[in-house]
């Protein structure tokens, strides 16, 4: 499996816009799944699975503020203080980051460990601020944190090899356009 | 050289962002607040979640309808019996309700009013999650803060935040959320809140052990929060236990089923009256 394809040389708008629509289809994909899937939302967090898979980009600086955007959101979306998730989505996302800077995640199955730990660090960073800002705060059942780690990890895993995928027809397709200029 | 550069500089300002949150955090506290940013998180939010809501009732509405076109006419058959019925019980409820009004004349009790209810389309529902939240649209008129949310059922929760056409609620089933409230059997009060437990339930505390309390008996609001009036029906004790050494511990059902919340009703209803409102505290005798 190749390497997570880097952003380094393509515009900037471009790579906002790209975000943009990933927030995008991932609170559609939220609604509909809450809409349809009665523990949707106890089981999977499709907006931290944007910002790890944003983070592994490798851009420190902008998988920081990707990841308190995403988390703001969610925030919009859930009970409880305002910030909770931006908080700890802003670490989640600069700490995918910084680790794409340092190692080479050659397999998928790399994007589904780190997902999955991304899930349940980011539910341990929650619950601590719960406990320190709410009087009687409720803590996760931790079945359903792990189950909640797996389903993210998949969906981060499927996401991943679709966009490879995606990726490896789309350069294909743009070298054989080059190479048939090229004989013309 | 220019990279650790870069990487110390985006350290300093992951430090920064994390101390303005944490300090908004804390600002906040424990109050689930209607804050500016939570507003326009909701007020974005809003008309997608609307979307995403009417769509699938469309397509299930489209299949039903074909569904039970052949079984209208015995339905609208049985409603009208019930309207008779219901009539019926109208006349006599009409008779009890003048002779209480007579009898709480009598001895000068005046019982504060219920107030006027509103339905209300819920667009988001996250009943599930251990941060649970319900989004509502209330069209043209917003609604207020603090304002209390019911189904036909019983109570559902008290709006937290307002964002134009949108409100945020909070569920009775919320660790957070609290509701005076009180056995009906026994008129012995407590306060309900969510258990904690991430079922969706939630427990009647600060009941003391010598008062009565059984598996089955009601429990309504009591009035005393100055959020929710008297009389709404919050759920049925399921169990009752030795809490600690002063109070038991009650574990409730809600009368509300969350899971199938697609209409609401916002309750118009002033706790504290204005005059009392409005009387600096020195001022008071």
């Amino acid at each position: 499996m190749s390497r997570f394809p880097r952003s380094f040389g393509r515009p900037r708008r471009l790579n906002a816009l790209k975000f943009f629509a990933a927030v995008a289809a991932a609170v559609l994909f939220h609604f509909l799944g809450v809409r349809l899937i009665p523990h949707f939302s106890q089981v999977i967090d499709v907006f931290l699975v944007v910002a790890v898979l944003y983070g592994l980009e490798g851009n420190s600086l902008g998988a920081l503020f990707a990841g308190m955007f995403v988390g703001l959101v969610h925030d919009s979306l859930s009970g409880g203080p305002f910030g909770l998730f931006g908080f700890a989505d802003t670490i989640i996302a600069y700490g995918a980051a910084r680790l794409a800077q340092r190692l080479v995640i050659q397999r998928a199955t790399g994007v589904l460990a780190l997902v999955s730990f991304a899930t349940v660090a980011q539910q341990a960073i929650v619950v601590g601020l719960a406990l320190l800002l709410l009087p009687t705060p409720e803590v996760p059942n931790p079945v359903w944190v792990a189950i909640r780690a797996g389903a993210c990890g998949l969906l981060g895993l499927s996401i991943y090899i679709a966009s490879a995928h995606w990726r490896r027809t789309s350069e294909a397709r743009r070298r054989g356009r080059m190479s048939r200029l090229r004989l013309g | 050289m220019d990279g650790s550069v870069d990487e110390r500089r985006t350290g300093w300002v992951l430090i920064i962002v994390l101390a303005g949150q944490l300090v908004y955090l804390a600002t906040q506290g424990a109050r689930a607040g209607n804050t500016l940013l939570e507003s326009l998180g909701v007020r974005l939010l809003g008309p997608a979640a609307r979307s995403v809501a009417n769509l699938p009732q469309d397509v299930a509405g489209l299949g039903e309808g074909m569904r039970t076109r052949s079984s209208l006419l015995d339905e609208n058959r049985r409603l009208r019996r019930e309207v008779e019925d219901l009539r019926l019980r109208l006349l006599q409820l009409n008779d009890v309700q003048g002779e209480a009004s007579r009898l709480g004349a009598a001895v000068r009790h005046a019982s504060p009013p219920l107030g006027r209810i509103r339905a209300v389309d819920v667009v988001y529902a996250d009943h599930a999650s251990w941060l649970r939240t319900l989004v509502i649209y209330t069209g043209g008129a917003p609604a207020l803060v603090n304002q209390p949310v019911l189904s036909a059922n019983g109570l559902v929760g008290r709006v937290v935040t307002v964002a134009g056409p949108y409100a945020k609620v909070q569920l009775i089933t919320d660790r957070a959320a609290s509701v005076g409230a009180m056995i009906l059997r026994t008129r012995r009060q407590g306060i309900v809140r969510g258990s904690g437990r991430g079922s969706g339930t939630i427990e009647l505390g600060f009941v003391p052990l010598q008062a009565d309390v059984r598996p089955g008996d009601a429990v309504q609001t009591a009035g005393i929060d100055g959020v929710y009036p008297r009389g709404i029906p919050i759920g049925t004790v399921t169990s009752v236990s030795q809490g600690g050494q002063l109070f038991h511990n009650i574990q409730l059902a809600p009368a509300v089923d969350f899971g199938s919340l697609d209409q609401v009703y916002l309750l118009d209803h002033e706790p504290v009256p204005q005059e009392l409102r409005e009387t600096a505290p020195l001022e008071r005798p």
